[in-house]
């Protein structure tokens, strides 16, 4: 665990110099960025130097939102081996993410306002990030009580999910659909059906066949979907689907949203990248809940982020021990981490070959994200707060041990080396990280 | 063949393959022998690890390990109480006071003997991991069809069955494919997998299976001890619909087609009673010949125990 | 490449053993075993030669690969292939024939495997080049060449059958 140390600067004044700046909209824009206590001052090619000015050299390097992820996994409260909220801000800060949203399936889950509140004195205790949490739809995520939603609402929480595990019972879901619009809140669903998922271990296809284990079809995915957008339709919700991995739960999405209906939807890097292949022989850094599925998934899931399918790029950050990652395929349980993996990787694979750009990026990770959770968006502009990163496209990020601020390195990127690098990433007036 | 483990077919080129089939004739000679141990593995200890019960594969790899003059122990393991892969790390850690050259694991995890074998200087064998592999039947599945057929390119195998939860129809179908033999699977719609292999012929319908012309038909034992779920509505009609009845083994015998079958049988279920009586029933030489292959198993693999500069991470 | 035995050298020193062994099979019945590889191929050659002298006698071949004492050591197993003693070994004089006697290991792998087979009465030893070095008290009863070589050399025995041609060549480790 690395020394958390606060940088603040005396009179804050920090020139970022020579970077391109990005946007949700429009190309990169050369700029100097000027911030002073913590607001961006001015923003402009070759801007004048304050005197008491800290330089930062930003040459051919990209100036950009901090990212922004609406799904994380941070162990805490129960499983504090795996993760804990100090170390899973790092891991984000080290990833250029300024804010996160913790799900609930923690233990005890995030099921009433009591646990919320531990939450977020915790966060205020050790994170240098501010951290959301979302709350459960169900007492302990069990599809059966409503959980404390009021009270929940009361601290702050506009998200509620039982994420791990879909609602079973569709009344239950509609019922607390209902019973919680009205307030503000929406709805993000994990969608599978229970009976067709088996040991929820990979993508029921080729290699499930070749594998041996018994796999779970798309179409659970799909089913699930459906019905969680049917039933918000029905109530008024606003309902938000999880980690997409299906190309036709993905055209789904695509219908409803064409028939209005108050839907979002996100993806994550990993369900881009790497499909069920990948597992080779039963490697567990590729086995997560919904599984990697066909490599024609990821490009159709690539095409749908690109015309806008999905709202939002998240990680679904889940941090596993080592001892549990290496047990036989069935047994290790689900999920990667990605918080620190996850803009590098999307940069390597994705902008680097021109398949999408930089606006995309702080679209759907940056700004996208924090509309929905009803929060001010941070681009680069005159008199709105510092909440940005510098990313060298030409610098090279190896993701060894030793780079990782997680408490856990359950990733498919383990020790290898990607193209881009986050140098630095800036809060109000605090440097949180420089490299 | 410098190989440490030997966990499936996939992993075996056609070499591979080709020089393990021929190693096993050898081994079969010593059965006639009066003295039928031979000192190759001397002094090698063989640690059998069979979280699933199996009196005939556990016994078949003992009686092959002793005939090579290994040392067996047996690790005797509560067959109803392992459920998860920790106890099992737990037990491969456990082996590093016993020091063995050779593991054999059957599991009802797939994938659990990979896991293992990476995490051990011994030599790891593959005696059947869930529905993944049993790479040791299919060798001697095709060891065993090749005293029949000592040309087995071009020749048809029928595997009838549970075909989705069987390793054994995995890796057979696998290794015949790699000695270029056509493979067809038969059985229930709900058991064939869709998104099976390439190239292998699929069947719904016996007779139309029949008319195919398969030289010989492989039965799967139907596990009813693995099913979730309920895939086909009873063994009377399973039977009827998908076994080898009276009036099948008349046809099957009229037209010199053999059978074979990997054991346990279930008469009255997947064959009827007079199969076991058949005279070109393979069944007692697969018996036979598993000891063979396995000792060629054995004997091919090299255990990584001896080096001295072997990663530390590894017991 | 250094060679040592020509097809007509080899010629010669089969025969030379051919002449004792002869002698041995008149005074009473033999088997003649050869020890895999190439030593069967000499093995045939003498066999041959006391079927055409009308000398009846046992035949079998050895693998020995099974009883070497170095298998540990080994970074692979060699290729096994079948023994075939079709004959009873109990009570039986056998002659064991291979084609280079060297540090003496081989012949006692064959000793070891014989005895697996059953009880002897008697086994003698027929080689066709004893190139010393001996690191186990074995010696011939029958040789055919006796060659002077270092240790480390390389002694390169080619017959007929297994390679095509007959030549025995030296290639010397400097």
């Amino acid at each position: 665990m690395p020394i958390l140390v606060k940088y603040k600067v005396e009179a804050m004044s920090l020139l970022i110099k020579g970077g391109k700046i990005a946007a949700e909209e429009g190309p990169l824009v050369p700029g100097d960025v000027l911030i002073v206590d913590g607001v961006i001052a001015a923003v402009g090619e070759g801007l004048d130097v304050p005197p008491e000015a800290q330089v930062i050299e930003a040459e051919g390097k990209i100036v950009a939102p901090a990212m922004f992820d609406a799904h994380v996994h941070f162990r805490e409260p129960g499983q504090e081996y795996k993760e804990d909220i100090a170390h899973g801000t790092e891991a984000a800060i080290n990833g250029g993410v300024t804010g996160v949203v913790m799900m609930p399936n923690t233990s005890p889950a995030i099921d009433s306002p009591a646990v919320v509140r531990s939450i977020l004195e915790r966060a205020r205790e050790v994170s240098r990030i501010p951290v959301y949490t979302s709350g459960c739809i169900t007492k302990n995520r069990v599809g059966g009580e409503l959980s404390g939603i009021d009270g929940m609402r009361q601290l702050g929480v506009v998200m509620l999910t039982d994420d791990g595990d879909p609602v079973a019972n569709p009344a239950v879901l509609k019922n607390a659909m209902e019973y919680a619009t009205p307030f503000g809140m929406f709805f993000a669903s994990h969608c599978e059906v229970a009976e067709l998922s088996g040991p929820r271990a990979l993508n029921e296809g080729k290699i499930s066949y070749q594998l041996g284990i018994k796999g779970s079809p798309a179409c659970s995915e799909e089913i699930c979907m459906d019905r969680d957008i049917r039933l918000a339709h029905a109530a008024g919700a606003h309902i938000h689907i999880q980690h997409v991995s299906s190309a036709i739960g993905m055209e789904t999405i695509r219908w409803w949203k064409k028939m209005g209906a108050e839907v979002t939807a996100e993806v994550s890097p990993h369900h881009l990248i790497f499909n069920e292949e990948d597992i080779g022989d039963y490697d567990t850094h590729y086995k997560m809940n919904p599984p990697l599925r066909r490599a024609e998934d990821n490009a159709a899931l690539l095409e749908g982020l690109k015309e806008g399918v999905f709202d939002l790029i998240a990680t679904d950050h889940a941090p596993h021990s080592t001892f549990e990652k290496e047990q036989d395929f069935v047994s290790a349980p689900n999920g990667i981490t990605g918080l620190e993996t996850a803009l590098v990787s999307l940069y390597d694979r994705f902008v680097t070959s021109g398949q999408i750009g930089w606006d995309l990026i702080v679209k759907r990770y940056s700004a996208e994200p924090r509309r929905m959770m009803g929060l001010e968006v941070v681009p680069v502009e005159e008199s709105k707060p510092a909440d940005l990163i510098v990313f060298d496209p030409a610098g090279e990020t190896t993701f060894s041990r030793e780079f990782m601020r997680s408490k856990s390195i359950n990733t498919p990127f383990l020790d290898q080396t990607l193209q881009g690098r986050v140098e630095l990433v800036v809060r109000g007036s605090e440097i949180l990280l420089q490299r | 063949m410098a190989r440490k483990d030997f966990l499936d077919i996939a992993s075996l080129s056609r070499e591979e393959v080709d020089l393990l089939l021929d190693q096993a004739t050898p081994f079969k000679e010593l059965f006639t022998r009066s003295v039928k141990k031979v000192p190759a593995l001397k002094g090698k200890s063989v640690l059998m690890l069979f979280y699933e019960p199996s009196t005939r594969t556990l016994s078949s790899f003992e009686v092959a390990a002793k005939r090579l003059s290994a040392d067996v122990i047996d690790l005797d393991v509560p067959h109803s109480s392992v459920a998860k892969g920790e106890t099992v790390k737990d037990t491969v850690d456990t082996l590093q006071a016993m020091r063995a050259d050779y593991i054999v694991v059957r599991h009802k995890m797939s994938g659990l003997p990979q896991a293992i074998a990476r995490q051990t200087r011994a030599s790891v064998i593959n005696a059947g991991d869930g529905a993944h592999a049993h790479p040791t039947q299919a060798l001697l599945d095709a060891f065993t069809l090749r005293e029949v057929f000592p040309d087995l390119s071009g020749r048809k195998v029928l595997i009838a069955g549970d075909i989705l939860h069987s390793r054994v129809a995995r890796s057979t179908s696998s290794l015949l494919l790699k000695l270029g033999v056509e493979v067809g699977f038969l059985g229930p719609g709900s058991l064939i997998p869709r998104s099976g292999p390439e190239g292998i012929r699929k069947f719904t319908d016996f007779d139309e299976a029949l008319r195919w012309n398969p030289d010989t038909v492989y039965l799967l034992r139907v596990q009813m001890e693995r099913q979730d779920a309920q895939y086909f509505p009873g063994v009377q009609e399973y039977h009827r619909v998908y076994g080898v009845t009276r009036e099948r083994l008349d046809r099957i015998q009229g037209e010199g087609i053999y059978i074979m079958h990997p054991g346990p049988v279930n008469r009255g279920v997947e064959l009827c009673h007079e199969v076991m009586d058949y005279e070109r029933s393979l069944i007692n030489q697969q018996v036979e010949n598993g000891i063979a292959a396995r000792m060629a198993v054995l004997y091919s693999l090299k255990p990584q125990t001896d080096l001295e500069d072997a990663d530390p991470g590894k017991i | 490449m250094p060679l040592i035995l020509d097809e007509a050298a080899i010629g010669e020193a089969v025969a030379s053993l051919v002449g004792e062994i002869r002698a041995v099979a008149l005074r009473g019945r033999i088997a003649i075993v050869g020890v895999r590889s190439r030593g069967d191929e000499v093995a045939e050659r003498v066999s041959a030669a006391l079927k055409e002298q009308e000398i009846d006698h046992d035949y079998g071949v050895l693998d020995i690969s099974l009883y070497r004492d170095d298998l540990s050591h080994l970074a692979e197993n060699p290729k096994l292939q079948s023994s075939d003693i079709p004959f009873q070994v109990d009570g039986a004089h056998i002659v064991l024939v291979d084609d280079v006697l060297f540090t003496g290991r081989t012949i006692r792998a064959a000793l070891d495997a014989l005895t697996d087979y059953g009880r002897p009465a008697r086994i003698q030893l027929a080689v066709l080049v004893d190139r010393g070095h001996r690191e186990i008290p074995i010696q011939p009863d029958f040789s055919g060449v006796s060659l002077e070589t270092a240790r480390m050399d390389h002694v390169i025995v080619q017959l007929k059958k297994t390679d095509g041609g007959d030549a025995v060549e030296l290639v010397s480790k400097q």
